[in-house]
């Protein structure tokens, strides 16, 4: 029991990769857009569940927050607004979905084919740890989030203060788009 | 102790899941859900690099990822809901205006 758990353990990016694909190919396959938004918010989860056990766990939390609580919830709303009053799908997938997919296919295939030295060769050296005194066992100097409010705030600041910007612009096209005619 | 390859395989899997679903659905919503999958993808990337360089750039980089994905989904789908209120229709090949 203890040697199966320890496996799941050391397994844990494995585990949560294949679930984010599993969940990632319900939403492209689904009929129903519901059923595509709850696969999505599936997806999503486990994407974070990738980025703790790759100890970025302000990333995760983020993750979570942002998608399952945002992303996700705007999702349903308009396929509440949306979806419900008029299910005239006749089809759900393009006809041209064959050669789509054999194209994407073939893209994937030659790509595998020049990088298979990164993607199946020797394993990569051994990670840099990125935070030695908590690997050293001494007193832990900076957790994640300290680390990643330092490369945020201080080396890219710019790019923070313009983010901040095209939210803001976003915000009011959202609401210039959305609004119906009449004031 | 995570492999880079693992990592880097399963962001390329979830980017080609995500170009196949932008280009067989018809549903403008699953399209942009899709985008989204292909963000996350890159995302991961991200992450894994900095993990293994030891540097915390490629996480603040995610993080500001995550915020343009958050922009681009707000204006994405209000634009679904004001081409549902012109056109009654979600679904793309229906929106056929610049068609000669």
């Amino acid at each position: 029991m203890e040697h199966f758990i320890e496996t799941i353990g050391r397994n844990l990016f494995a585990i949560f990769g294949v679930l984010a694909l599993a969940g990632a190919v319900i939403v492209v396959g689904s009929r129903s857009a519901v059923h595509s938004v709850l696969a999505f918010l599936f997806a999503m989860l486990c994407i974070a569940g990738c980025f703790l056990s790759l100890e970025a766990e302000f990333l995760g939390m983020a993750q979570i927050l942002v998608y399952a609580g945002g992303i996700v919830v705007l999702f349903l709303f308009v396929v509440m607004l949306v979806e419900v009053t008029k299910a005239k799908e006749k089809e759900v997938f393009q006809l041209q979905s064959r050669y789509a997919i054999g194209l994407v296919a073939i893209g994937a295939l030659l790509f595998t084919a020049i990088f298979r030295q990164t993607l199946f060769g020797a394993a990569s050296p051994s990670a840099l740890v990125l935070r030695p005194e908590l690997a050293q066992g001494l007193k832990v100097a900076e957790q994640n989030a300290q680390a990643v409010s330092r490369g945020l705030f201080a080396d890219y600041l710019l790019p923070f203060e313009i983010l901040s910007v095209v939210l803001l612009v976003a915000l009011v096209g959202a609401v210039v788009l959305a609004k119906t005619e009449r004031v | 102790m995570v492999n880079l390859n693992a990592v880097l395989l399963v962001s390329f899997l979830l980017f080609s899941i995500g170009i196949v679903g932008v280009l067989i659905r018809r549903n403008a919503l699953v399209i942009l859900m899709c985008v989204e999958l292909m963000l996350n993808a890159a995302n991961l990337n991200f992450i894994a690099f900095a993990r293994h360089s030891g540097s915390v750039s490629g996480q603040a980089f995610a993080l500001l990822v995550m915020g343009f994905a958050a922009a681009e989904v707000a204006v994405g789908l209000a634009l679904v809901v004001a081409l549902y209120r012109k056109r009654d229709t979600v679904q793309v090949d229906d929106i056929n205006l610049l068609k000669g």
